[in-house]
């Protein structure tokens, strides 16, 4: 059976496009003004990649509108002109969502990030796209809200962003992901209509196209104006890090937990690679040479907490725990989730090059996975690290090499596939939270069959007759698919100590 | 299994091939049902050729408990759903009135339907993990997964989330579940709208995360709300919510807590013969407007009104008994008072004679050219439900397909 249908090769075919032209850079300029209009060589190249800097490619121009108006009126033009666009927030997408189209235009949200209103009664706000994650929480901290999602990249990745990848965080276990989060939304159609999505109430009438455009990673138009969702800060929250003779025990420990009712705020796990790595870089007193630790953290009313931490440290010990450690203060906790969130980027302190991978499998099967993990570690002669989201299986192995020794990298990409497919062949997913891209739309088809991609290219026609808006991304390119990309570097944010990785 | 109804073939397939068999291999308008609780709602479709029936695709697919998810058929009856995991001591955290009159999962999802543990749970739109929809043409996708956490491909389970099939069969469902909470505490206190709304925000605000916060205007008005968790935790919170919620407020567990919430599902549920109910969805802050308006137009127009509201949420059901006429006036300028507050109405049950005088969905939003070109791609004939999204998706010409937008 081949992968596709007729009717999606039909579907996802691009039958070319128009040129960025003297003429067509004018009219965009007479829009945006010459600030909002980057079209020189040298600053076109910052702009090239995104998280995932192994694909480059170099737009024609870079528009940054600065209202609703003007991104409508520029994608009014590349409607007319038929030429590709790629919305873009910070970067930080680690999927190649916001690489750019060859000849294409880049309209980049970063001109837009103004907090527009908050209304606190109703424990909502609404925000441009270009605002920062962490700046909405921020915006509204006085009032003793946050914006739930919370992505490791928050302080720098944009909400348009996290609409666009559906972006999750430690916290997601119990809160949801961004999609749980977003009320209404103004957005702009790939023909340059202005339209909401959602609303002032929970639901609207019809079909949800609100929750159809959250995660659909630029594809289906452009972002700009959010309306999210604020909480309550809880009354207490209880963190621990609990040490284990191996990842069975610290697995069993967290079915355990869940076993007995407790929905934590998150649950993430570390192995011994990992935390040497961390402890390399941060020194957040995990135990070296310990092959699993948990770290659980419960939230919210206080007599509960209080009660069901009892049990989670109950539930550790049954099971074996080597260690237990309880932050008694804010500032302990905070260095436990610096630990945590350092993680990755500590890597380099043990390794030149690494691989990392976002599939999902079933909690359950989480001992069982990481053994094959090891296993296939062991035949490739290649380490893998762990670093996790334990709580909802979200696994994100890091592939560790060398790229100066030859064909180590070719080994290592091709490790971390067999990975991800091993978390289908679970029942899992081949990305919980980084989103498909450029990077995984070739995977699409080790998940979805040829008429679930169909369908999902119906939908995207159905927005985007013409295909115009961020064509490639999360949807395989019969023609393309096969191709690989080239090896993680760091995030030139992340390489600067700004933002970590989780 | 084919019998013939009134007017139309009921088909009731046994597997989600043999749907896809039968969708591909009819012709003409497509109604799918599954217990029927909710056919009154929105716009009326136009005679069906075909009734799909769902009851036959009312298995449990698979469920893992110690995953917290299940896999069910789309005909399969929230509440049996809820008998099997009780035993696992688990629910799917969803609790709407039509439970009781045997709603389906896939109905409940296609219409959008909640109860008020929605505060604390979130709707199915927040708990659907995955999804296999059948499309006229017979195609067959599966979206989502079997995982709670999956960024990969779009949506389709939310986007046939409060789709009142109209754009393809909800053929199985994949869930996240929840644990049931060991212990459970009502306060309720006697209040008009204006304090209940006031209250309710107030509740919002604290810390003492309340999972439900209902208010019904029978009686002068009651609020009541819910607190779960464990028994220290729901006893621990009593006394500062009574205090909050002031003098004249009461506590109930068990089965006096449970007599609190049927009372309050049956007035959202149980409407009379001639009954018309109508939803609103607002921000939660203009609640009491919400309940002025309702009783300003309904005394207008001499017709009798009851509501019931989630004033935490912003989501309200509307019961109108009287003249026809007098009714679609009343729904009228209700629903223009409600619009200017920045919310919605949309119409549920209510008699034939009803719908000369208000429509059943209101002004069309943007985005209805969004709606309309999806229509098109996905079932390109407009045969699902041809009507019930009424002005919004034109029922298309016999042998035409759906007018781009
Ligand atoms: C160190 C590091 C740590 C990270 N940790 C996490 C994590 O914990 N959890 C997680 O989920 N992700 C994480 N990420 C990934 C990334 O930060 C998120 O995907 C984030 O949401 C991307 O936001 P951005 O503004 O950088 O978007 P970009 O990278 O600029 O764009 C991402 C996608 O969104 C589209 N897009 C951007 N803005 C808009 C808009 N206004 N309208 C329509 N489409 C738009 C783009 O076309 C692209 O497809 C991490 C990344 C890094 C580098």
């Amino acid at each position: 059976m081949t992968a596709y249908t007729e009717e999606y090769r039909g579907l996802v075919a691009w039958t070319g496009g128009g040129e960025v032209t003297t003429a067509f850079r004018r009219e965009v300029a007479a829009l945006v003004g010459e600030g909002g209009l980057i079209s020189e060589p040298a600053q076109l190249r910052t702009y090239e990649c995104d998280g995932l800097t192994g694909y480059r490619v170099v737009p024609a121009l870079v528009v940054l509108p600065a209202t609703t108006e003007e991104a409508a009126a520029v994608v009014r033009l590349c409607a007319r002109d038929r030429i590709p666009f790629v919305a873009r927030g910070a970067g930080t997408g680690l999927s190649g969502g916001a690489l750019p189209v060859a000849d294409g235009v880049v309209i980049g949200l970063a001109r837009m990030r103004s907090v527009l209103s908050v209304d606190v009664a109703d424990q909502r706000a609404v925000v441009q796209p270009g605002v920062t994650n962490a700046g909405i929480s921020a915006a509204v901290a006085q009032h003793d809200l946050y914006f739930a999602p919370d992505p490791s990249s928050q302080v720098v990745c944009t909400i348009g962003g996290n609409v666009a990848e559906n972006s999750g965080g430690a916290h997601c276990l119990k809160y949801g992901f961004t999609t749980n989060h977003v009320l209404a939304l103004t957005f702009v159609t790939p023909d340059g209509d202005v339209v909401t999505l959602g609303g002032d109430a929970p639901d609207q009438v019809g079909p949800d196209l609100r929750a159809v455009v959250l995660g659909s990673e630029g594809t289906l138009g452009i972002v700009t104006e959010v309306t999210v969702r604020l909480l309550r800060r809880p009354e207490a929250v209880r963190t621990l890090v609990a040490d284990f003779p191996d990842a069975e025990a610290a697995g069993n420990a967290v079915s355990d937990i869940v076993a007995a009712g407790i929905v934590p705020a998150a649950v993430e796990m570390l192995d011994e690679l990992a935390i040497q790595a961390c402890e390399k870089a941060v020194q957040a007193g995990y135990t070296l040479g310990c092959q699993a630790a948990l770290v659980v953290e419960l939230d919210g009313v206080a007599v509960e907490v209080d009660e069901e931490f009892a049990q989670v440290q109950a539930i550790c010990r049954r099971n074996g725990t080597t260690n237990l450690r309880v932050a008694d203060d804010a500032q302990e906790r905070a260095r436990i989730w610096k630990g945590r969130k350092a993680a990755f980027a500590a890597m380099g302190r043990i390794s030149p090059d690494y691989f990392v991978q976002d599939g999902v499998i079933p909690r359950t099967k989480l001992g069982s996975t990481l053994t094959r993990i090891r296993e296939m570690s062991d035949a490739a002669g290649l380490r893998v690290a762990n670093v996790f989201h334990a709580g909802d299986g979200n696994l994100h192995p890091l592939v560790l090499y060398n790229g100066a020794v030859a064909g180590e990298a070719e080994r290592a990409e091709h490790l971390a596939t067999a990975i991800v497919e091993l978390c289908v062949e679970q029942g899992g997913s081949i990305t919980g939270e980084h989103g498909v891209g450029s990077d995984k739309a070739c995977s699409m088809t080790a998940m979805f069959g040829p008429d679930d991609l169909t369908v999902m290219a119906r939908v995207r026609a159905a927005f985007d007759p013409q295909g115009i808006c961020n064509p490639g991304k999360v949807l395989p390119t019969p023609r393309l698919c096969g191709e690989r990309p080239g090896p993680y570097r760091p995030h030139p944010l992340e390489a600067a100590g700004l933002i970590e990785r989780m | 299994m084919t019998h013939i109804d009134d007017t139309a073939v009921v088909e009731r397939p046994a597997t989600v091939a043999e749907a896809a068999e039968l969708l591909r291999d009819s012709d003409g308008p497509l109604l799918f049902r599954g217990a029927g609780t909710k056919q009154g709602w929105a716009g009326r479709p136009v005679d069906p050729a075909v009734v799909v029936d769902t009851s036959g695709l009312s298995r449990v697919l698979s469920h893992e408990p110690a995953d917290m998810t299940v896999a069910v058929g789309a005909g399969m009856p929230l509440r049996d759903l809820q008998e099997l995991l009780r035993e696992q001591g688990q629910w799917l955290a969803l609790d709407p009135a039509s439970e009781g009159s045997g709603a389906t999962v896939g109905g409940l999802l296609a219409t959008g339907d909640s109860g008020p543990r929605r505060l604390r749970y979130g709707a199915l739109r927040d708990l659907v993990i995955g999804i296999t929809v059948v499309l006229p043409d017979g195609i067959v996708a599966r979206g989502g997964g079997k995982v709670i956490k999956n960024v990969a491909g779009y949506d389709l389970p939310k986007l046939l989330y409060g789709s009142l099939g109209t754009l393809g069969l909800v053929a199985e469902v994949v869930l996240r579940l929840h644990p049931v909470p060991s212990a459970s505490g009502t306060a309720i206190v006697a209040v008009p709208a204006d304090r209940a709304t006031e209250l309710a925000l107030r509740l919002r605000a604290s810390a003492l995360e309340p999972a439900a916060v209902d208010w019904t205007d029978a009686d002068g008005g009651t609020l009541a709300v819910r607190f779960e968790g464990t028994p220290a935790g729901v006893e621990g919170r009593r006394a500062t919510a009574l205090e909050l919620l002031g003098a004249g407020a009461g506590w109930s567990t068990g089965p006096d807590e449970d007599a609190v919430w049927s009372r309050l599902a049956d007035a959202e549920r149980q409407a009379g013969e001639g009954s018309t109910v109508a939803a609103a969805g607002t921000r939660p802050s203009v609640t009491a407007d919400v309940a002025h308006e309702l009783e300003q137009a309904g005394a207008a127009a001499g017709v009798r009104t009851m509501l019931t509201s989630r004033p935490a949420l912003g989501l309200h059901t509307a019961r109108f008994d009287g003249d026809p006429e007098a009714v679609g006036l009343a729904v009228a300028a209700w629903r223009e008072r409600v619009l200017a507050l920045g919310g919605s109405v949309l119409l549920r049950d209510r008699p034939a004679a009803v719908d000369a005088h208000v429509d059943p969905l209101g002004p069309s939003p943007s985005s209805v050219g969004l709606l309309r070109s999806l229509a098109r791609r996905l079932d390109p004939q407009g045969r699902c439900a041809p009507g019930r999204l009424g002005s919004w998706l034109p029922t298309p010409a016999p042998g035409e397909d759906l007018p781009r937008s």
